[in-house]
């Protein structure tokens, strides 16, 4: 928007040039265990990319986007067991994709008319309760199959591997997110979202429709949050209850996005990156201490940077532009 | 025609009545203050002209319409922009930013913003820390920004809540001449201000509010110089 953001420097567009160019180079040359890891970074990259969509430029912390990851699975998986033989795999997965994305657009409406009334730490707890119910109704009623499961076709694409098949539509997955995100941030929507971050009746005094931004703003992550659980469960091949109705999903994206710098588009990325890294290789033989380090960074983090590596790294940076400004100053 | 008709306005809180049957109407580009001991319902007031709460009963026109009950934003929308008694920036964004939010939201219709927002933040005398976070400012300053900030939303009525609050004589003098300058550019002002001297220079119209009631209106001087104000206000001092 005019007067709050410069145009996109031409470093930054190389950058992104460069890493997008080794990002398409990458599953012809890393080995299927890295090509894994780098699939779980794009995915629960862009889910947490989707989160700050409210997330990170509000204090509406979603602690159960986990629901629409399920339910959007579930959404996709049960509407494909509906559709007859002649439909193919990759019809079965677009259809599913847009089923999905319908039925969370609906299902974050209906939730948000109660539940965005709520400020803080009421909102997050909400969101909590709400994943939990989605999760429990999905194993409980014979009719969703969550407690069994079942399984979904295997989509196949002639000359990829089906690791590097499910890279790449994690990449477009991320891809996707990351110009949802940039192009709110930039935009009136994303103004709007900030000033209600910083001050939500102020904003609505100078005219800022707060209620209906803070809507767009969930419908558009809980959206793109359901296509991300879609696409993880064709990935997997199989799914239940458990595999997508899971709190540690939910806790993460709000990890990622703290460790990263909550409210900026690369901060979760870059955070996703380093958490799966960092539990997946560092402490791959170590499982039991996942969690326990999950939680001792959160705290860390929270502690000694509550931007995020990126605020760290801003904040170094201005320092010494100040300083070199006082000692250029005669 | 008035802009603005409060209509036998009522507020209840649980056991308390903070406004009863007030009513009163603004003229078109006048500045009206409204005054009253502390608690007497001047805040509750405000806050129901701008929509933060609904009133209990009674009737708020705004140049025709009814805003009763109307959320915030429309009412920002419609043109009136409120100044906090207390300062409530945006404290990550810059003076300017937080006066360009206003400039590109607030009242609906034609907007530049940028012109609006470098003009208000001249008229609030801010040009110095235009590019300051906004939680850096002194009071004064603060108190400014709140100003620039309700003019930017280029508003047809601006509800000032006692803008003049904490400040000292020269600080204070300077914010009148604000108020006087925001008249010129042809916007309505309703004042809330315990500040008497302040209220004397500016106003063109005087109300007196104690214990939710309206019990004096009129030009500055024959309110003040009522006995019933006085006794229920003033004191004796101040004649």
């Amino acid at each position: 928007m005019r007067g709050f953001h410069k145009p996109v420097p031409a470093t930054v567009w190389a950058l992104a040039a460069l890493l997008l160019a080794g990002a398409v180079v990458l599953p012809f040359v890393a080995s299927p265990f890295h090509l894994r890891l780098a699939q779980q970074i794009l995915l629960f990259g862009g889910l947490a990319v989707a989160w700050n969509l409210l997330g990170g430029f509000t204090t509406y912390w979603s602690f159960g986007h986990a629901a629409f990851f399920g339910l959007g699975a579930f959404a996709a998986g049960l509407l494909g067991q509906q559709l007859g033989a002649e439909f193919s795999v990759a019809a079965r997965l677009i259809i599913g994709l847009a089923f999905a994305v319908a039925i969370s657009l609906v299902a974050a409406v209906a939730v948000a008319l109660p539940v965005l009334r709520l400020r803080g730490i009421y909102f997050a707890i909400a969101m909590l309760a709400f994943a939990q119910i989605l999760g429990e109704v999905s194993k409980t009623f014979d009719l969703f199959q969550g407690a069994m499961g079942f399984p979904l076709p295997l989509l196949k694409f002639p000359g990829l591997e089906k690791v590097q098949l499910f890279y790449f539509l994690f990449l477009l997955f991320c891809l996707v997110s990351v110009a949802v995100f940039v192009l709110v941030k930039r935009s009136r929507l994303g103004v709007g979202l900030t000033c209600i971050g910083q001050d939500e009746d102020t904003a609505a005094m100078l005219g800022v429709p707060t209620e209906r931004y803070k809507l767009v703003a969930f419908v558009l992550s809980a959206m793109l949050t359901a296509a991300g659980g879609v696409l993880y469960v064709y990935g997997l091949g199989f799914m239940t209850s458990e595999t997508v109705f899971r709190i540690d999903i939910s806790l993460n994206l709000i990890l990622f996005s703290m460790v990263g710098g909550i409210g900026t588009v690369a901060g979760p990325l870059i955070g996703a990156t380093i958490m799966i890294l960092l539990t997946q290789v560092v402490l791959g033989d170590l499982l039991d201490l996942h969690m326990m380090l999950t939680g001792a960074v959160l705290i860390a983090m929270v502690i000694l940077a509550p931007k995020g590596l990126l605020g760290l790294f801003r904040r170094a940076w201005s320092r010494r532009r100040l300083a070199e400004t006082v000692e250029a100053t005669p | 025609m008035t802009l603005l008709t409060i209509d036998s306005l009522t507020k209840q809180f649980k056991g308390l009545r903070a406004i009863e049957e007030v009513s009163f109407t603004v003229e078109p580009q006048s500045i009206t203050s409204i005054v009253g001991p502390n608690g007497a319902g001047k805040s509750t007031l405000f806050n129901m002209i701008s929509g933060y709460l609904k009133p209990t009963a009674g009737k708020i026109l705004f140049d025709g319409r009814d805003i009763t009950g109307s959320a915030p934003y429309r009412v920002c929308r419609q043109g009136i922009a409120r100044a906090f008694q207390i300062s409530k920036p945006f404290p990550e964004l810059s003076v300017r930013e937080n006066v360009l939010v206003a400039a590109s939201f607030g009242r609906l219709g034609v907007r530049d913003p940028m012109a609006t927002t470098t003009q208000a933040i001249d008229i609030c005398h801010l040009t110095p820390w235009a590019n300051q976070p906004a939680g850096s400012l002194s009071i004064g300053n603060l108190r400014r920004l709140e100003l620039a900030r309700a003019i930017a939303a280029r508003p047809i009525l601006l509800l000032a809540d006692e803008p003049c609050a904490g400040l000292n004589e020269k600080e204070t003098r300077e914010l009148t001449d604000v108020l006087s300058k925001i008249r010129e550019a042809e916007v309505t002002v309703l004042l809330v201000e315990h500040d008497i001297k302040a209220v004397r220079r500016v106003s063109d119209r005087v109300i007196v509010i104690e214990a939710g009631r309206k019990i004096a209106d009129g030009a500055a001087a024959d309110v003040f110089a009522d006995q019933t104000v006085i006794d229920a206000y003033l004191g004796t001092t101040a004649s």
